[in-house]
């Protein structure tokens, strides 16, 4: 049986790192390690409470844009009985559907294998470094591009705040949705976060920051939801633990909101060079320390 | 989407595979694409029948304008 101080510990680390472009799979599989926990993700006990806190995560998404996703939902139904896309909600709605489709096929039949053989705490350290990679090599690009426009040099962590180069989520193609999805199922892979990966590949296909953070949300919305939802039968299992997965599901969603609400606001002038540093640092410490 | 026939059909195709993907897992004991003992597959029956749904709004998508009304 978990104890609840440590399903608390991990509901506010899934709350934080769920949105942040930092893995939160690959901080569940290292931090607890690190900091000396035993801690088994992957135990039957901590099914429903890991359902419970990806519901509250999806919570805290579907309230931080519950207006977007009124109007997403309507667009859906409507492009959807039509047969074709006549205003930009149906337009976000289908870009949103061909995101999600491939992650979602990728996930359900390789998430268990890829935990299995990359569940482990070195296997992910590693791919926290990579992650940081991305995320650099996403804003080098970033950087080279916006240089190459202003023909000068652009400062290490700024740049202009709603910089009109750079589009909104309906300069998106439908292909680079696709694209933008197959990618995130690369975060089935603990060390790879889905909101990095997605948060990169917004900005190589030219959207502003805070746009790119904006679609990896709701892009990360539906996939989460259903991640909590399709456990939902398992949460009767176990009655003690229930009470206290309720509280930290409450916990992770407040955290998330927190956390994306920050993020926003950072990423109007704030780069990703610091979660890059922040995953590689973190991925070698796995790699010193842990063994 | 531009329309075209083919592709219309060829989503219909899909769906119907799909859809009877589902019945297959809401139905029979397997561990065909699962893992574990054979057993009902549920979550892998919602999947095909939301990928079932989700064919079907491509096959409308993928329908040439003189079919639409």
């Amino acid at each position: 049986m978990l104890g609840a101080g440590l399903i608390l510990f991990l509901a506010a680390l899934q709350g934080v790192t769920e949105l942040f472009p930092v893995s939160s799979l690959g901080h569940a599989v290292v931090v607890p390690r690190l900091i000396g926990l035993n801690f088994n993700e992957s135990s039957p006990a901590f099914v429903p409470v890991l359902a419970l806190l990806h519901l509250g995560t999806a919570g805290a998404l579907l309230f931080l844009y519950r207006r977007d996703w009124v109007r997403i939902i309507r667009g859906f139904f409507r492009a959807a009985v039509r047969g074709r896309i006549e205003d930009p909600d149906q337009r976000l709605a289908m870009l949103l559907v061909v995101g999600t489709v491939p992650a979602g096929i990728i996930g359900f039949l390789l998430q268990d294998p890829l935990k299995s053989l990359f569940g482990d705490p070195r296997a992910a350290s590693v791919f926290l470094i990579v992650n940081g990679a991305i995320l650099f090599a996403a804003e080098m690009f970033r950087r080279r591009d916006e240089r190459r426009r202003a023909q000068g040099d652009t400062g290490v962590l700024a740049h202009e705040e709603d910089d009109p180069a750079y589009a909104g989520i309906d300069g998106l193609s439908l292909r680079t949705a696709v694209i933008v999805g197959v990618f995130q199922a690369g975060a089935l892979i603990p060390g790879i976060s889905r909101s990095g990966i997605t948060m990169a590949a917004g900005l190589v296909a030219g959207l502003r920051h805070e746009e790119a953070a904006r679609f990896a949300f709701l892009l990360a919305t539906p996939i989460i939801l259903a991640a909590g939802l399709l456990e939902v039968p398992t949460l009767g299992s176990d009655a003690s633990t229930l009470g206290v997965g309720i509280a930290a599901a409450a916990l992770a969603g407040l955290l998330a909101y927190a956390s994306a609400r920050f993020l926003l606001r950072y990423l109007r002038l704030g780069r990703l060079d610091p979660f890059a540093y922040y995953c590689a640092a973190l991925g070698a410490a796995g790699l010193v320390f842990i063994h | 989407m531009r329309g075209s026939r083919p592709l219309m059909l060829a989503f219909l195709i899909l769906a119907v595979v799909f859809a009877a993907a589902t019945i297959f897992y809401f139905t029979q004991k397997t561990n065909f694409l699962a893992s574990g003992r054979p057993a009902v597959h549920w979550k892998h029956a919602l999947v095909f029948l939301a990928l079932m749904v989700l064919s079907l709004v491509a096959a409308n998508f993928a329908r040439p304008k003189s079919l639409r009304a």
